[in-house]
């Protein structure tokens, strides 16, 4: 059964002529034991969609329900404040509160629900044990590192064993190198819990490292939404596929289509691709991964003939970018192994690859 | 290849500029210092002297310290004082911080109008407020008489409330003084992140759990300031007890000092001096523990949520408690006071069974028109307002220009030296301006007799005869009130214009003197223009601040220097209410619409 669904949100900031649509008619339902990431470019909406769903933001109209709870009805204007909510949020800034020990900070949702402050202290110091925080009780948060303020922020939302766990873009307070780490460290604690969560991001590959499914949101709307692996491989629009990924961008002219084949015009080569997408027009634009494209001495079936440009090194592989002569001529990236002579080259671009939109 | 080649600035030629800059440094920070630290010299040698010290038989003794602290008076008035700070702290501080909380971080209805009425204590002056109250809630004030008629219709006779009491003082001080502390609380929660407040939140909090929780605590360095300052003002609380303390004989500090002046017969000044040192000794350290917490404060400031967004907390249910809480503050802060000092500006008298229709009249105003002295105070008291505050706030300005990002020894002094007029209630800095303006024309006449009868020197002849008169002339001139005034202000003043400076950022002032302006080119061509909103509303509160003044005026009042507020105080002495009701309404009038303006123009009444 889904732990939380939202259905046909609207919400606006401002009122009247000055009003700003955020929200569109947002639907999503989240099962138990799933995790679902909300991606999106900055003003998507997708940290909207999470503080409506937290309680901090008023939608419009439409209904959120948690388990059997409804928590909001645009239709019989019912709202339940955000403190009623029982719901666990982690900030991305992780607003710990700085006048409480790690502590009072993670024990402070139990006082408020009346438990016996011994059996706070167990709880906490559990919660803490799970977390990797055993020692750190005592401190402050501005005694610890950040990569230990989020894990404090992680606690004090599990704490109280909320239904629904909600995260807001949890990782982009950390330093790269730590990121990643912490990424692991979030998809396996998720998972070891048996969370239901719903975590806000902006970077894909985070939401594809650690959620079963994403919602991609898009000027208010939901996009496109599956597992990561859908969304990557199949995406439906030139938004999703350029959003998830690494993509070279082309301008085409379609030539011919033949059922689940189209010819393309790419800089006066003729090249097949794959459509994708409900429709396009003769001027359609044709998109590969980075790592689609194979750089080779010789032609192959669906080949471009590019001089090279330049090459990147980025420590375990080459990216070179080969571009055609003149101001408006195609540029491709690929990946190579080693490092190329300058030259022209063969690349080939797979028609099952090569997408048109 | 050919270089553009411009004239080099002058290296010979900067040491020059530099002396210049010096020069004028060293002007300001000599006239601040003396201008701060001569009046206080002066009570601090005269409360050592036996005698008043322009009588010729004096010497150096403690019997004034002796006389006060064998007077049980005084050590009453002490006493009550303590009591006052202390009562005042305590019902201001927790109702500023609620009153913050509730207007910068919730969703209550209507703030937005409230805002400008919660300053109103601040801007009027508290001896205006305290005869509002007696008009108002007095023995037969207004709303005594009205309650008083409710009462008996449910068949109760008896007295609603006896505002003259000591804890009545206490509370209404307590009340009165509850934007001091809303105003840094709400400049504290202001830059706090919604962030951890909505966290507290989603864990389950309700908004008052938010609020004692989370907020204040977080606030705790400023609220600790405030309640510091409230419990300093409390030292220095005057108008309210003279009126309100009064018909019950209850003393503080400053009006024991003020009926000191009565109880001799003769003019006490050792006396009075000695007790200005004690109430010294008292606030002085307060001044300091409150720069202390403010750079604490300053500090605590950096740890702080960091969303920067901020979501006013609905407030749902919590509402209508809000609003009846604010209101009910309203109503007996500024509505009461106020509304009867107009009701009985415009009656002819008031008391058991008149009825209103009767007595109305413009009698008062009529009064006032034709006595030429109060025509004269109310015309001193918009000058000073205008020109003097103008003038005040250029003075201000050099002295801030002279500790502007020049970290050193002479800032430091500077620094220091303007926080202790703050210490200085202006009851007693008026008193002691007026012994400088008796004192130093003395001093240097005696000097220049002595020179003349010694060296026979034509110029210290002629400075005798003719400059040393103007020096004495100058105490019945509203010069002396203007002086008094900007020195009493002086640190409130200067943190308006370094508040106005620090939002010029350094490196704007840097990039002109990478591109070769010297410093004064600096401060003039960049750092002035910029900061030239913020001095106009400097401007703006140092007029509030100047027409809300009144007991620095008060040793100061004579023909020629009448202000309203120190008129207030004699005239209230003298029993003259119906010109005591006419010049309060003049006088919040006049402050009215400079809180008009200052709103109008967007001036941010909160530093």
């Amino acid at each position: 059964m889904a732990e939380l669904s939202v259905n046909d949100i609207h919400l606006d900031y401002g009122t009247g002529a000055a009003a700003n649509q955020i929200l569109k008619g947002v639907s999503m339902a989240l099962q138990r034991g799933e995790v679902v990431a909300l991606l999106g470019p900055s003003g998507s909406g997708k940290t909207t969609l999470l503080r409506a769903v937290a309680g901090l933001e008023s939608p419009k109209a439409g209904t959120i329900t948690i388990g059997e709870r409804t928590v909001y009805d645009g239709a019989r204007k019912f709202e339940m404040p955000a403190e009623q909510r029982n719901l666990g949020l982690v900030f991305q800034s992780y607003a710990l509160w700085p006048h409480k020990s790690v502590n009072d900070n993670v024990g402070y949702g139990l006082k408020l629900r009346k438990m016996s402050s011994s059996d706070i202290a167990t709880r906490v110091k559990d919660v803490l044990g799970q977390l990797g925080l055993g020692q750190l009780g005592e401190r402050f948060p501005h005694q610890l590192s950040g990569g230990q303020q989020q894990r404090v922020a992680i606690a004090r939302a599990l704490v109280y064993n909320p239904p629904v766990i909600l995260l807001d873009e949890p990782l982009s307070n950390l330093d790269a190198k730590l990121r990643e780490e912490a990424r692991a460290y979030l998809r396996e604690l998720i998972v070891r819990l048996g969370l239901s969560a719903l975590m806000v991001t902006h970077d894909q590959s985070e939401a594809m490292a650690i959620s079963d499914r994403i919602l991609l949101l898009n000027n208010g709307k939901i996009e496109q939404q599956g597992s990561p692996q859908s969304m990557y491989q199949t995406p439906d629009t030139l938004f999703t596929a350029e959003f998830m990924g690494s993509n070279n961008r082309m301008k085409a002219t379609v030539v011919r289509r033949e059922g689940q084949q189209v010819t393309l015009d790419i800089n006066g080569s003729l090249l097949s691709g794959t459509p994708r997408g409900s429709s396009f027009s003769s001027d359609a634009t044709a998109l590969i991964r980075l790592e689609q494209v194979k750089v080779s001495d010789s032609r192959g079936i669906n080949s471009l003939r590019l001089p090279l440009s330049t090459c990147m090194y980025l420590g375990d592989r080459w990216e070179c970018l080969f571009h055609a002569q003149g101001e408006t001529g195609v540029g491709i990236r690929a990946y190579t192994a080693q490092r190329l002579a300058p030259g022209e080259y063969w690349l080939d671009l797979p028609p099952e690859a090569l997408w048109v939109f | 290849m050919q270089t553009l080649s411009l004239p080099v600035a002058d290296t010979t030629g900067a040491p020059s500029w530099l002396g210049r800059l010096n020069l004028s440094r060293g002007v300001v920070v000599t006239l601040t210092v003396i201008a701060v630290f001569l009046p206080l010299g002066l009570i601090f040698y005269q409360s050592f002297l036996s005698a008043p010290f322009f009588m010729p038989v004096k010497v150096f003794s403690l019997d004034p310290y002796r006389f006060i602290f064998d007077d049980p008076d005084f050590r009453t008035a002490f006493l009550n004082g303590f009591i006052l700070a202390t009562g005042l702290a305590l019902i201001a501080v927790p109702l500023g911080g609620i009153l913050a909380f509730l207007m910068v971080r919730t969703d209550l209805p209507g703030r937005n109008a409230i805002a400008p009425l919660l300053l109103v204590p601040v801007f009027v002056s508290p001896m205006v407020i305290g005869f509002g109250y007696v008009v108002s809630m007095g023995p037969v004030g207004f709303y005594t008489l009205w309650m008083k008629g409710l009462l008996e219709l449910v068949g109760i006779t008896a007295d609603p409330w006896n505002v003259y009491a000591f804890p009545s003082i206490v509370i209404i001080a307590g009340l009165t003084h509850v934007p001091h502390v809303y105003l840094y609380a709400s400049a504290a929660l202001k830059s706090l992140g919604s962030d951890v407040e909505e966290a507290a939140r989603v864990a389950g909090a309700s908004p008052l759990q938010v609020m004692r929780n989370v907020s204040l605590p977080m606030i705790m360095p400023a609220l600790a300031y405030s309640g510091v300052l409230v419990f300093f003002l409390g030292f220095e609380v005057f108008g309210l007890v003279l009126v309100l303390g009064d018909p019950e004989g209850h003393l503080v500090i400053a009006t024991y000092l003020y009926k000191l002046t009565n109880k001799l017969g003769t003019p006490s000044y050792h006396l009075m001096a000695a007790v200005a040192v004690c109430l010294v000794a008292v606030t002085l350290p307060l001044v300091m523990v409150q720069r202390w917490l403010l750079k604490s404060a300053n500090k605590y400031v950096a740890i702080k949520g960091k969303g920067s967004r901020q979501k006013p907390l609905p407030l749902g249910g919590w509402k209508w408690i809000a609003i009846a809480v604010i209101s009910l503050w309203l109503m007996v802060t500024v509505v009461i006071p106020i509304s009867g000092i107009a009701l009985r500006a415009f009656v002819s008298n008031w008391g058991e069974g008149v009825r209103l229709a009767d007595v109305l009249t413009l009698q008062h105003f009529k009064d006032i028109w034709d006595q030429p002295t109060l025509m004269r105070g109310i015309l001193n008291t918009v000058l000073i307002g205008v020109f003097g505050g103008a003038i005040a706030v250029v003075c201000y300005c050099g002295v801030a220009m002279a500790m502007h990002r020049k970290p050193d020894g002479i800032t430091r002094l500077l620094d220091y030296s303007v926080l202790v007029p703050r210490a200085v209630p202006g009851l007693l800095a008026g008193l002691a301006f007026l012994w400088v303006f008796l004192f130093v024309p003395a001093v240097l006449d005696n000097g220049l007799k002595w020179l003349v009868e010694n060296t026979g020197s034509q110029v210290a002849a002629w400075l005798s005869e003719n400059v040393i008169p103007q020096l004495r002339a100058l105490r019945s001139t509203i010069f002396s009130v203007w002086l008094a005034y900007s020195v009493v202000w002086m640190a409130y003043g200067l943190r308006l214009i370094t508040a106005a400076l620090l939002q010029v950022g350094p490196e704007l002032e840097e990039a002109a003197r990478a591109v070769g302006a010297t410093r004064s080119q600096v401060t003039r061509d960049v750092t002035l223009p910029l900061v030239r909103y913020g001095l106009i509303g400097a401007w703006l509160m140092v007029f509030l601040i100047f027409e809300r003044e009144y007991s620095t005026g008060v040793y100061l009042l004579s023909p020629g220097t009448e202000v309203i507020g120190a008129m207030i105080v004699s005239m209230w002495g003298a029993g003259a209410v119906d010109l005591v009701a006419a010049l309060s309404f003049i006088n919040i009038t006049l402050v009215a619409i400079g809180l008009a303006i200052a709103l109008r123009f967007g001036v941010k009444l909160h530093e």
